[in-house]
């Protein structure tokens, strides 16, 4: 059997165990669908660009759609830590309506702080109650960084006051996957630069399990959702990449897929902000744009229904997706090798020419003396 | 009226090592002025966008630094294995620590510079030390094309570019170790040349001239 019809098939038998569970959601996703006016063509539409973007064969498509219709059979619990929701918002927070933020919807959201009418006390024992119920079975996602500093009490939530620390150990215990959404849950993100008071850490690096780390301040709702539907279709992880990100969705660098690319290899440059270059769509490169660096599809997929993204917007890629990005990347207005070097505010080309004109100083002095010394004796 | 020669001569150089030495020499050249290049490209943008200014650019330092990790490797080889034992019996000089002070002394023109083979022994650890920083520039050099040139060698090189990328901590890093070494490079040519020019000027030996004819002329001791 070839990988594919191997993959098919274990697709199939994924959304067949999913089947035997019962419906949590009192509406199918069709009669969801047709409420917000989301016809079966979009819905058909959707299907085949889920699939494409997994780099899968358009067969596929009818597992996407089996598995959107199924996603309210996988119970979803996702916690919220040091973050600042943006990620959330990347996805539910769309001008109208459309499929990647309906699948949120749909699935069996058991926990989602913004989300859920629940508080205090009952918002409590909701989290605690999906835990129990749900055990080995739930996909957790989080978002945000977690403090460890002072074991943890940067970061309190809930009535019982449990560390953030506390909380996602507890809940990773039995999850079936583990998401990071966004770079803080991924790398720590801002939390973590330099100096890092609260010693903010990625989930992966508190837990002892393999997690998805989805890049980006914050991931487009495409990565999100693709995430989710992946687990949902095939009940595993996709193929991961050296930060354990999905490799269909960082797979290749955003200056790779950038439309200013041609400009880039012509050596055609912005050399700020509002000059004519600008104006043109030269390249951002001069200008800090750290796309060769980072690994994200947002040249292709973009972000807010497709609409735009930032090099489109006309400012360079921050590199938000790879680790470290804050300290790394700065400063985001100027290309790496402008970088200013902590603690001494000089980019590493003065400090060389420094050193330099510090030794062609001693190799002068050395040449004068030679002038005046003794000469060697025959 | 027949001459005596005054000077002895002796092949110090054999032509690999100077050979490469010059085509290393090209490299290092060529790769410095492109790397600030893609550092900071610093030409202006060219009349029409089918002129690829960044992308011919980019084709020298590749080229160039593919040579480079050759010469690298040759070089390391030739070390160990080369024929001509001239280099390692340098190495003679790097664990007697009366050399050191012979070598430092001279260069601070107290008496002569006494070596058992063709480098004195700060002189060898030095070379020792650009070999390894070209080493490092090479892999780093490496990685990166691998991150950007899918097919072929970097195909090839993609599973272990993914690891050293990661233990760098992302490409960023990676390309801003690359560019600090560039400095390494910059500053050894300078002293480099220095010490070429004035050791033969005051031990009155061919030293400049050494590396293109692979002579070296000496008055007294052979």
């Amino acid at each position: 059997m070839d990988t594919h019809a191997a993959l098919y098939k274990q697709g199939q038998e994924r959304l067949d165990y999913l089947r035997q569970f019962a419906q949590r959601q009192p509406k199918s996703l069709q009669q969801k669908m047709a409420d917000i006016g989301i016809s079966r063509r979009d819905f058909i539409k959707w299907t085949a660009s889920v699939t494409a973007m997994f780099a899968l064969p358009l067969p596929f498509s009818n597992l996407v759609a089996e598995a959107a219709e199924l996603a309210d059979r996988v119970p979803l619990i996702w916690l919220h830590l040091a973050e600042c929701t943006g990620c959330s918002e990347s996805l539910i927070r769309t001008d109208s309506p459309n499929l990647d933020s309906l699948i949120f919807d749909h699935i069996s959201l058991e926990y989602h702080e913004t989300l859920m009418a629940a508080a205090g006390w009952q918002a409590e024992e909701n989290l605690e109650h999906a835990l129990e119920t749900y055990k080995g079975r739930y996909l957790l996602a989080v978002e945000g960084a977690v403090p460890t500093a002072n074991n943890g009490a940067y970061l309190t939530v809930g009535c019982k006051g449990h560390t953030g620390l506390h909380i996602v150990k507890e809940a990773a215990e039995n999850a079936a996957a583990i998401i990071s959404v966004g770079t803080c849950a991924a790398f720590g993100g801002v939390q973590a630069a330099a100096p890092n008071p609260t010693g903010a850490k990625g989930v992966h690096e508190v837990v002892n399990k393999t997690v998805i780390n989805l890049g980006g301040c914050p991931p487009s709702e495409k990565n999100i959702v693709g995430t989710l539907m992946y687990f949902i279709m095939f009940g595993k992880l996709p193929a991961l990449d050296m930060f354990n990100r999905p490799k269909w969705a960082y797979g290749a660098r955003v200056h790779d897929n950038c439309e200013r690319r041609g400009r880039f290899d012509a050596g055609e440059f912005v050399e700020e902000f509002g000059d004519e270059g600008a104006k043109e769509g030269y390249c951002l490169y001069k200008v800090g744009c750290k796309g060769p660096y980072t690994y994200n599809n947002c040249p292709t997929e973009r972000f807010n229904h497709h609409t735009s993204w930032p090099v489109l917007a006309g400012h360079g890629c921050m590199g938000c997706s790879e680790p470290n990005f804050w300290d790394d990347m700065a400063d985001f207005e100027k290309p790496l090798g402008r970088q200013l070097l902590h603690g001494i505010d000089a980019t590493a080309d003065t400090i060389g020419a420094v050193i330099l004109g510090a030794t062609v100083v001693g190799i002068g002095a050395h040449a004068v003396a030679s002038v005046f010394a003794k000469p060697l004796e025959e | 009226m027949e001459h005596i020669a005054t000077h002895n001569r002796k092949l110090i150089f054999t032509p690999a090592i100077r050979i490469f030495h010059w085509l290393r020499a090209l490299a290092i050249l060529v790769l410095v002025i492109t790397g600030f290049y893609i550092s900071w490209p610093f030409l202006v943008a060219p009349e029409s966008s089918d002129v690829l200014v960044q992308g011919w650019i980019r084709f020298a330092h590749i080229v160039f630094g593919f040579l480079l990790t050759s010469i690298t490797l040759v070089r390391f080889y030739l070390y160990f294995f080369s024929r001509n034992n001239i280099e390692r019996k340098s190495f003679k000089d790097v664990l007697s620590f009366n050399s050191w002070i012979v070598q430092l002394k001279s260069y601070i023109w107290m008496g002569n510079l006494h070596k058992a083979g063709v480098y004195g022994p700060l002189q060898f650890m030095t070379y020792v030390a650009i070999s390894f920083v070209a080493l490092i520039v090479c892999i780093t050099g490496l990685v990166l094309y691998a991150n950007v040139y899918h097919l072929g060698v970097g195909g090839l090189l993609g599973g272990v570019s993914d690891w050293l990328t990661a233990l760098c901590g992302g490409l960023a890093n990676l390309r801003t170790f690359h560019h600090y070494l560039t400095w390494a490079f910059i500053i050894f040519v300078v002293i480099h040349v220095y010490m070429a020019v004035w050791s033969g000027i005051r031990f009155k030996h061919n030293s400049v001239d050494s590396i293109v004819s692979g002579y070296d002329y000496h008055k007294d001791h052979k």
